[in-house]
């Protein structure tokens, strides 16, 4: 066994004992430098590591030694790997930004408390993406939630309270939903490892269908709710537009995508195609997935807060993901994944320049931000590209996550999807373009705007840079991204 | 471009430099390479930036780049009442680049690639003012050209999970037509052929090209006679005879339904354009009209009609660019818009509304203008096809043609008018538009060379 | 049927989730929600404990003797869901958190009051 074999475990010890640390350091400074610093480190660690999962394909390790099923073991495929790196790299690049922002979003005191409940939730994230054990992913999900709420609370206005007691409500809701699922399926098979609950679980499905089926559908709504699968996403606009810009980068980007992840592992890993044509389930994940990339995209258009249309964006974009899911073939899931790869660096990168956009103006209202592109040229110029990828202009991730949506759902047999797809990015042509065209042209909206007056200087943008060059990378490179993927599924 | 700073005169001298090394790049390349392709980039196996240069290819991108040339001098001298002329040239190069991607685009993929590009450059563009109406025009626009976008992705797709290859090739690339696929066949033609229409004009999608007419006339003139609706038939070309291929078409039957949609929209625009006041709006509402013939001979699917409608693309752009160059030269020199306001101008700018004179003629057909010669290919395809219709559409249409433009020359001439003093316009601007209507004028005498060209791009594609 | 009545806890356990759902979604005093939300963790708890009990053995306590595998219940979902009420007396602490401040911010615990208020 390679050292290289144990970095997905020291990546997350990294993570949870780096955080510890902070709160007994007084300097904020070096509480910045530790974060920057740690998840540096990991991020290379994950690159390694991906590196070595792909010379040398998927391993199983077990923690402390102990044989799964007793022990508890990390699965660590192409895909976990890829995601890992993912995560990582996007929570790097919101970190390196947050460090000259959180001033003046939360209070000085709060700083190292923000940046410890920072790395217990990309830590937790990492946990629930690499774990091999259901009760183990459960746990990570709990503590990934009450990071994930904390990381909202932290600043302290009345909104943010009632929006995070909204979604600590609602993610309790799912959690407690999981496990009742994880509680099925120990039930009937009497294990808690994935792939032995798998070999399990064909044998003995005839005999138990309806408590499968509650199973099944119990995780979808489960992992639904915490996911912004669409009926199950009130929290999702409150809790990301009223959280620190940083916070709503790694809650939009990251932490729907690892409970979307853990979904899927379930359903094609716990259950696998058999079990799930068997019950033709997927079809409600289908049917909610292209309800979602309607109704987000409508219910952006009647915002007014440019944070809360871009919340709703993200309710929209992850309907593409559950329309990936549900379609039910190989190419939809690798479809849906490198749709959460595309999505996760054009949102954070969107949600950070908003940040920026609203820091520096004081404003949220989409009528107050007009004729900004004089004041603040790069900024909006950087938020074009991600809103271009957003409605589908070739070569950025944007088109081809549509394009090859579109070619799985004729290869699934589900043609009217198509246009339920189109209909979508024209959809965020709709609410994506009026903040840009505001933003750059309108005589009446640069009147009185000085040229650069409100500009960040660029060494605080170059994270947002790094993040927009890294999803036109993944839209040049979509090919071989997407053949690893399906080498991982395989 | 965006970034340097420039003043005035430097800044013309980039543009000017950077337009006519363009030109000599391509005509170096013609004549060295012939037809030549190279893949620029290959994402995947359908996500292939390739770009090949086919006959076709030539003469579009020639067309383009000469024009351009001249919109660019017509520009300089213009664009000093309009101002923000660093803008203006910045998107003005970048949309040059984008059509010339449109005239090479090799596959299905590139073109629509390019496609959506070209929108996004000449937006700018088109909201030049920066005004409220403006804005609202560019919205429509926006609008228009993305809904199309969307149609023209849809059939892209459907033919996509039939044939895996969308290399242009003459004849087509798609298997016979069988029971199973004519319906998907027939939705992805119609699909295509209505979302690359919005962008050349059709009824119901042409109300986004009148709106356009509140940018500035340089741009008028181009984008809307020349680059932009010409890359929307450009395309529907390339889509109908490499992709589809004649025969498949033939066999759809599509091309009825197709042709009648044509036909209105020729009728529809010339009498649209009866009663506008504004020049700039009769002449774009004349556009619609003039893109219908051309549109119309490439649906009647035989070699005839083909020839004509490749040859009155060509000539429209050259008399239409005309036609719009006086309408700003007045428009630059006087202020005016308006037909009702032009009195007697032909007294004080005997130049600028002669050629306009000339454009005139040659758009409603009388030799021996090159409007005729295009026109006499279209009625002799008309009259290939069968239908004794068409021939007499076009003798109606041009009838109309007349109605709608003489009276401004009559207007302009035989009227007596103000007695303000107008100079004529400047020479920046003059020596393009009367080099301009001196090739009409040559094209109507001596066309054999331009027809024999594209007699062989029409004898490799029916 | 008589499998829901041989089954007896599970079946408890199910109805007390549901009732915990109900008081979940239904009632307006925040308080009220979170002992809702309590009662549907700890339904769960006892359907996953219930699993592990098999009739007629003994806690797995070691008095005396080791009566061997065969001798106890099936230790493994008790030992789980120590995990779990950990997690539910946290995620509780935390929402109680909440609570205060709430209150403290708006005046009330009552949810419909404080959408009322909602005025920012």
């Amino acid at each position: 066994m390679s050292i290289i074999q144990s970095f997905p475990l020291v990546i997350i010890l990294v993570l949870l004992i780096t955080a510890f640390m902070m709160p007994l350091i007084k300097n904020t400074k070096i509480i910045k430098g530790i974060s920057l610093v740690s998840m540096t480190s990991v991020m290379i660690l994950a690159l390694i590591n991906l590196d070595f999962v792909h010379k040398n394909g998927e391993y199983l390790y077990r923690i402390g030694h102990f044989n799964a099923p007793y022990g508890i073991e990390f699965r660590i495929g192409i895909i976990e790997a890829m995601m890992g790196l993912l995560f990582t790299f996007v929570a790097l690049m919101i970190i390196w930004y947050s460090i000259y922002s959180i001033e003046k979003e939360i209070k000085q005191s709060k700083i190292g408390l923000y940046y410890l409940l920072v790395n217990i939730l990309i830590g937790s994230l990492l946990g629930v993406v690499y774990s091999n054990d259901l009760f183990n992913c459960f746990v990570f999900i709990e503590v990934g939630t009450l990071a994930s709420c904390g990381t909202i609370i932290v600043k302290d206005k009345k909104e943010n309270i009632k929006a995070t007691l909204k979604y600590l409500i609602m993610s309790c809701l799912g959690s407690g939903l999981v496990l009742m699922g994880i509680a099925y399926l120990y039930s009937m098979t009497g294990h808690l490892n994935i792939n032995y609950i798998h070999a399990e679980l064909v044998k003995c499905y005839l005999i138990y269908p309806n408590a499968v089926l509650i199973s099944i559908v119990l995780f979808i709504i489960g992992l639904g709710v915490k996911s912004a699968m669409f009926p199950l996403h009130n929290w999702l606009p409150d809790a990301h537009s009223s959280a620190p810009s940083s916070s709503s980068a790694i809650l939009s980007s990251l932490v729907l995508k690892a409970f979307v992840l853990l979904l899927i592992k379930i359903l094609y890993g716990v259950f696998g195609m058999d079990i799930l044509n068997h019950f033709s389930v997927l079809n409600i994940v289908l049917i909610l997935g292209s309800l979602g990339m309607i109704m987000g995209s409508v219910f952006a258009i009647f915002q007014k807060n440019i944070k809360r249309v871009i919340a709703y964006s993200t309710v929209a974009q992850m309907g593409y993901i559950f329309l990936g899911i549900g379609l039910g073939t190989n190419l939809g899931v690798s479809i849906a994944i490198f749709h959460i790869i595309g999505h996760a660096v054009t949102k954070s990168a969107l949600f950070l320049l908003a940040g920026a956009m609203i820091e520096q103006t004081g404003h949220k209202s989409l009528a107050q931000l007009k004729g900004i592109g004089r004041e603040m040229p790069l900024t909006l110029g950087l938020f074009s590209i991600g809103a271009l990828s957003m409605i589908g202009i070739p070569v950025l991730p944007g088109f081809i996550s549509k394009w090859h949506l579109s070619l799985a759902s004729i290869a699934a047999g589900d043609t009217i999807l198509i246009v339920v797809i189109l209909l979508s990015s024209l959809l965020n042509a709709v609410y994506y373009s009026p903040i840009v065209i505001n933003g750059f042209f309108g005589e009446e909206n640069l009147q009185g705007k000085v040229y650069k007056s409100k500009s960040k200087p660029l060494k605080e943008l170059m994270p947002v840079i790094f993040l927009v060059i890294s999803m036109i990378y993944v839209g040049i490179a979509s090919r071989g991204i997407i053949n690893l993927i399906s080498l991982g599924l395989m | 471009m965006a970034t340097i700073k420039f003043n005035e005169v430097k800044r013309n001298i980039f543009v000017s430099i950077g337009v006519i090394l363009n030109l000599i790049f391509l005509i170096t390349i013609f004549y060295m390479f012939g037809e030549i392709s190279i893949h620029l980039i290959k994402l995947n196996e359908f996500l292939d930036i390739y770009l090949k240069i086919d006959k076709l290819s030539i003469m579009f991108s020639l067309l383009v780049a000469i024009l351009w040339i001249f919109t660019t001098f017509y520009a300089m001298e213009y664009m000093k009442h309009e101002g923000k002329e660093k803008r203006f040239f910045t998107f003005f190069l970048a949309t040059l680049g984008v059509t010339i991607g449109i005239a090479f685009a090799g596959n299905l993929i590139t073109l629509y690639a390019f496609y959506e590009f070209l929108t996004l450059t000449t937006f700018p563009l088109v909201i030049h003012t920066d005004s409220k109406e403006a804005l609202k025009s560019g919205k429509k626009y926006l609008i228009y050209s993305f809904i199309g976008a969307t149609f023209v992705l849809l059939g892209m797709i459907l033919l996509f999970s039939i044939t895996k290859d969308i290399t242009f090739n003459a004849h087509g690339i798609l298997p016979a037509l069988t029971k199973e696929n004519r319906s998907l066949y027939l939705l992805s033609y119609v699909s295509m052929f209505l979302g690359f229409g919005v962008k050349a004009a059709i009824v119901p999608f042409h109300s986004w090209l009148p709106a356009a007419m509140v940018a500035p006339t340089p741009v008028s003139a181009l984008l809307h006679a020349v680059a932009v609706v010409k890359s929307g038939i450009f395309a529907i070309i390339r889509m109908s005879y490499f992709i589809f291929g004649a025969k498949i078409i033939k066999e759809l039957h599509v091309n009825i339904f197709l042709s009648i949609l044509i036909v209105i929209s020729i009728l529809l625009g010339s009498f649209l354009a009866l009663h506008q006041e504004n020049l700039k709006k009769r002449l774009a509402y004349s556009t619609i009209s003039q893109l219908g013939y051309v549109l119309l001979g490439v649906v009647l699917l035989n070699e005839d009609a083909f020839v004509g409608s490749l040859l009155h693309l060509i000539n429209h752009a050259l008399i239409k660019i005309v036609l719009f160059f006086c309408v700003g030269a007045i428009m630059y020199t006087t202020g005016k818009t308006d037909i009702s306001q032009i009195r007697g101008i032909g007294k004080q700018m005997p130049i600028t509304m002669g050629c306009f004179g000339i454009a005139a003629i040659s758009l409603i057909g009388i030799p021996p203008t090159n409007g005729f010669v295009s026109k006499w290919y279209l009625a002799q395809g008309g009259l290939t096809s069968g239908e004794m219709i068409f021939p007499a559409i076009l003798l109606f249409s041009a009838l109309l043609t007349a109605l709608y433009l003489l009276p401004v020359i009559t207007e302009a001439f035989f009227k007596k008018g103000e007695h303000t003093i107008v100079k004529e316009a400047p020479m920046k601007m003059l020596i393009p538009i009367v080099m301009i209507t001196i090739i009409v004028v040559l094209l109507g005498l001596f066309p054999n060379i331009l027809i024999t060209f594209i007699q062989q791009i029409a004898s490799e594609v029916i | 049927m008589e499998g829901l009545m041989n089954n007896y806890y599970e079946t408890g356990s199910i109805i007390l989730f549901g009732i915990g759902f109900a008081i979940l979604l239904l009632h307006n005093n925040l308080i009220k929600k979170i002992i809702g939300m309590n009662i549907m963790d700890t339904a769960v708890f006892l359907f996953f404990i219930a699993k592990g009990y098999v009739s007629g053995k003994d806690a797995p306590i070691i008095i005396g003797a080791h009566k061997g595998v065969q001798g106890y219940i099936n230790p493994v979902p008790s030992a789980l869901m120590l995990t779990g009420i950990v997690v539910a007396v946290s995620t509780t602490a935390f929402a109680l958190a909440l609570t205060v401040r709430i209150y403290e911010g708006y005046g009330s615990i009552e949810l419909d009051e404080i959408i009322k208020m909602r005025s920012d």
